[in-house]
């Protein structure tokens, strides 16, 4: 009878945590990249490039930073169909933070835009906020942990100048490494590769896969600050970052 | 006939990539400087005895320096300078006094008056 007790909770335990650890609800993000030679905010996946005009009003936070990362007042501008990205001064990175609602959904049904307490019955229910960092300038030191960004990327090592070589990126959580994290290599042209999950010390290393721009993501489902509304919150965080091409 | 079309489409595939080639333009210091490019604009700086020019051709074409404006972000020893560059004649800026220490990281950020597009590029000083 006991064995039977300590299996059934065993297993009911197993199905919690799993439902937990791998229910992703969305896997687009933001990020940035440059267009006509501006720096901009996008949001999608792979290669589509989805409207973030109509998106700007749930974006929270846009910063940018120097080369010792202090802070440079930095605004959206929309022009036509692209969220821009306008800085006093020329920056060295930049951020943004855009949460992204409250997703629910019962067993392998859609995801909705209900809270718990509208959908009592979810057996999923998520809050979901996307983070983007881009490198646009040289660093003359490690990337720091930055303001609003719950969760981020942050390259181990040098930025390399050729692609192929192996690149040791640390995802962080509340600013300290973080086991679990899923992670590909390139959200824009291989949206759909096998995620690589951060070891004990929070890193992953993976070769540079792109002589232009770099789009990594890490997502990490982490616990909930509001059971009532919601079980997890699922953070996606990018790091963009490009290679020069050759010189022509 | 299958020949002709051959050599039609090696001649116009040749000049395809002869035009990527070329797309960038002028790549190299006109002035003495060091250059940065962004895209098909290359900026050039150039520290004089008097200060510091900031020159900009853009897809080989000089850009009207009063049609836009320059700054200078320059971060050394943990602190940022932001400085306001004066359009001088042609593509030339200047930031008169102003003087680069080595290992320096100098932003440059340029705006278009008319169209508001601001981008830039950054040097570190060697």
């Amino acid at each position: 009878m006991k064995l039977y007790r300590i299996a059934r909770f065993a297993t009911v335990a197993g199905v919690l945590a799993a439902s937990l650890a791998t229910v992703s609800a969305e896997a687009h993000g933001i990020w940035f990249a440059q267009r006509a030679k501006q720096l901009a905010l996008i949001y999608g996946i792979g290669a589509d490039d989805l409207e973030m005009v109509k998106r700007l009003p749930q974006v929270e936070k846009i910063e940018a930073y120097d080369a010792d990362y202090h802070p440079i007042k930095a605004t959206a501008r929309v022009s036509g169909p692209v969220v821009l990205i306008d800085s006093d001064a020329q920056p060295t990175v930049v951020a943004a933070v855009m949460p992204y609602g409250i997703w629910s959904r019962v067993g392998t049904g859609e995801f909705e835009k209900k809270t718990l307490k509208e959908m009592p019955n979810a057996t999923v229910s998520t809050h979901n906020i996307k983070y983007a960092v881009a490198i646009v300038g040289p660093l003359s030191k490690p990337l720091a942990a930055l303001p609003g960004q719950t969760v981020q990327i942050v390259p181990a090592g040098p930025i390399p100048t050729t692609l192929g070589t192996p690149l040791k990126y640390v995802v962080l959580y509340n600013g300290k490494p973080v086991a679990g994290a899923k992670v590909i290599n390139d959200m824009v042209n291989d949206p759909d590769a096998k995620e690589v999950e951060t070891g004990a010390d929070g890193s992953v290393t993976l070769p540079v896969r792109n002589q232009g721009l770099n789009v990594i993501r890490a997502v990490y489902v982490g616990p909930t600050d509001q059971p009532e509304l919601y079980r997890q919150v699922e953070h996606t965080a990018t790091l963009a970052f490009t290679l020069a091409h050759a010189p022509e | 006939m299958k020949k002709s079309l051959l050599t039609a489409l090696a001649c116009l595939s040749a000049a395809a990539l002869s035009t990527w080639a070329m797309a960038h333009g002028i790549t190299k210091p006109q002035h003495g400087g060091v250059v940065q490019m962004n895209g098909e604009t290359m900026f050039e700086l150039v520290a004089q005895p008097a200060g510091v020019s900031l020159y900009m051709i853009d897809e080989d074409e000089p850009v009207n320096a009063t049609a836009m404006t320059a700054k200078l972000s320059v971060t050394a020893k943990g602190k940022r300078s932001d400085v306001a560059m004066v359009p001088l004649k042609g593509n030339r800026f200047f930031a008169k006094g102003l003087k680069l220490a080595k290992g320096a990281n100098v932003g440059v950020q340029v705006a278009d008056k008319a169209s508001g597009a601001r981008y830039g590029a950054t040097f570190i000083i060697k």
